[in-house]
Order: structure tokens, then sequence, then C-alpha cells
């Protein structure tokens, strides 16, 4: 009786700080920033899943193409259909691992994010610094960083190249909770 | 006298070209509210249909204006817009239905456990599926 005690006790330990290592953000927002002569254009998106895993320090974030809102409804079009061809890749994707993960504490400061970035089915392999704060209700983290569109495999044609960037800014903003259910 | 007719010509055509290019540049954005759904659902059956196949599901449901109908398992507030889950019978998936600022307004109308019934823009399946731009039309 004793063990089985014990046993229960073991597994529900083991249970509850499982369900503590892993932290997450349903709407984590994403932005990014295209800079032309013609014309400035951002678009955000609300709903990216973002995923760390405490014990090993690493992250996953699923984007999905489509929740990019653009102010025009023309540029979300456009955006769609011709440049990152969301009917044929949905998501995007980014896997990585937070370099000295150990270090973040409930002061913020910037730490390297090593990992792979998947879009519109070309992966590249890329290293972001982002700012981490870390405490027991959160991890929040945050940052921006360029990326090139020809990395992507992304044709801009040249009667709008005056309108696209061909550097975009990306910022991002993901306040982790912890993961429960 | 003919060729100033000419130029009236080009001239009118030009502004008919620049109008439709205008307007086209403007096109508003879908409005959720007054366009009639494409799809009316519940929230067990279309996270059912994107948990089983993802792909079927995307060319289905995705860009289409969905009616869907659920219990509210969970409501937030995010960034000043609101968040309302539609419970499912899976245990880890759910709908979330990210709320225009006009419905956002009416959030503390709802409640947890209610049934009610939404209408959104899929934008696709993570965890759960996100439909986007939602309005609560009864409650």
């Amino acid at each position: 009786m004793k063990h089985i005690i014990t046993l229960v006790c073991c597994i529900l330990f083991v249970s509850v700080t499982k369900s503590q290592e892993r932290f997450l953000t349903k709407n984590g927002a994403i932005t990014f920033y295209s800079k032309a002569p013609m014309e400035n254009i951002t678009a955000e998106n609300n709903q990216v899943l973002s995923i760390i895993d405490a014990s090993s320090g690493k992250m996953a974030i699923s984007i999905l193409m489509k929740s990019f809102m653009f102010k025009k409804a023309l540029m979300q079009e456009h955006f769609n259909e011709n440049y990152v061809e969301s009917d044929k890749y949905p998501k995007a994707t980014f896997k990585g691992d937070i370099l000295n993960f150990d270090t973040i504490d409930n002061l913020a400061k910037d730490v390297k994010v090593k990992g792979s970035l998947t879009m519109h089915g070309v992966t590249k392999e890329l290293t972001i610094v982002a700012n981490f704060t870390r405490n027991k209700e959160y991890i929040l983290v945050e940052g921006n960083f360029i990326i090139e569109v020809d990395d992507f495999n992304i044709k801009i044609p040249a009667v709008v190249a005056k309108n696209i960037a061909k550097k975009i800014k990306v910022s991002f903003k993901f306040n982790h909770t912890p993961y429960k259910k | 006298m003919n060729k100033k007719k000419i130029i009236i010509v080009v001239l009118i055509l030009g502004l008919i070209v620049a109008f439709v290019a205008y307007k086209m540049y403007n096109k508003p954005h879908v409005n959720v509210f007054e366009k009639s759904a494409d799809i009316i659902t519940n929230a067990d059956k279309i996270l059912k249909d994107f948990s089983s196949d993802e792909n079927t599901a995307n060319t289905k449901y995705l860009e289409k204006i969905i009616k869907i109908k659920g219990a509210v398992s969970d409501i937030k507030i995010e960034n000043e817009k609101g968040i309302i889950s539609l419970e499912t019978n899976d245990d880890f998936g759910s709908v979330l239905c990210h709320l225009s600022i006009e419905s956002t307004k009416k959030i503390k109308e709802i409640q947890k456990g209610q049934d009610i019934v939404v209408k959104g823009i899929c934008t696709g399946y993570l965890m759960d599926v996100i439909l986007v731009k939602c309005e609560v039309i009864n409650k």
C-alpha cells in the first residue's frame, strides 16, 4: 500500500514538473515591414503558435500564412496568391535552439536563437538575436530580424520592384505561459 | 476640330482607367458581418476535419466565411482584441475565434459554457482551428 502511494506521488510529481516545463502561446504576434520607394507595406499576424521546451531550451514556431492581415485587401491577395503561394505552402515554421537558455531570468537580456526557418517550401538556417525575460508565469520573447525574399525563392516582378522591398523586416513578440491541460 | 475630339476621348479613357485602377487598389476587405457564410458547421466537426486530414480541410475551409456553433470554453482579451475558444470533444484542440474590434466591445455579454454562433474567416490549423475577423452572431 505504501509503495502504491509513493508511486502515485512520484507520478503526480513527475507530471506536475513536466507540465511546467513547456511554455506556449497561441496568439504570438509577427509583423513585417517592407519599405520601398513607392509604398510601405505592413502586415500583422496575431495567431502565431510558439512553444518553448524549458527543459531543453528548444523553441518551435508555426505560422499560418493566411493569417497575415494587410491594410489593403489587394495587397493581402497578392501576398497570398503571387508571393508566398499560401494555397501551396499554408504554413511557415521555425525550429531552433535557444543558446545559453539557462542564463535567462527575470531581467531582460539578448540571447541568440539558432535554427531553421521554412517558408514557401525553402528551409534556411538562421541565427536570430531575441530579447528574453523569464519568470514563473511567463517567458517573453521579443525582437526583429531581416529576411531577404530571394532566399525563399519569392520572385518579385520588375513592374512592382519599386513597391516591394527585397529585404523585409520581421518583428515578433511572444508571451509564452506555462502549458496546462 | 478632329484633333480636339481625339484628345478628349483619350483624356476620358485615361480618367476611367485611373479610376478603375484606384478602385482596385483600394478594394475593401470582405465584410464578414454582411456577407453570407460559405460553410455552416460546428466546432467539433471542423476540428475533426482538420485533425484527420489537414490538406483536404485546407482546400475546403481556408479563406472561406465560416458560420460556426459551439460552447464557449475560454474568453480572453489580448492586445485589445477578444479571443473566444469553442469547446470540442478533442482533448487538446479547440476552435479559436479572434474577434473583430466591433465584436470585442460586446465580449462582456458572453459567458463561459454558453452556446454561441460565430462567423469568421478560417486561416488554418495549428493546435487549434483558427478563425479571424470573427463576429458574434448570436449570444
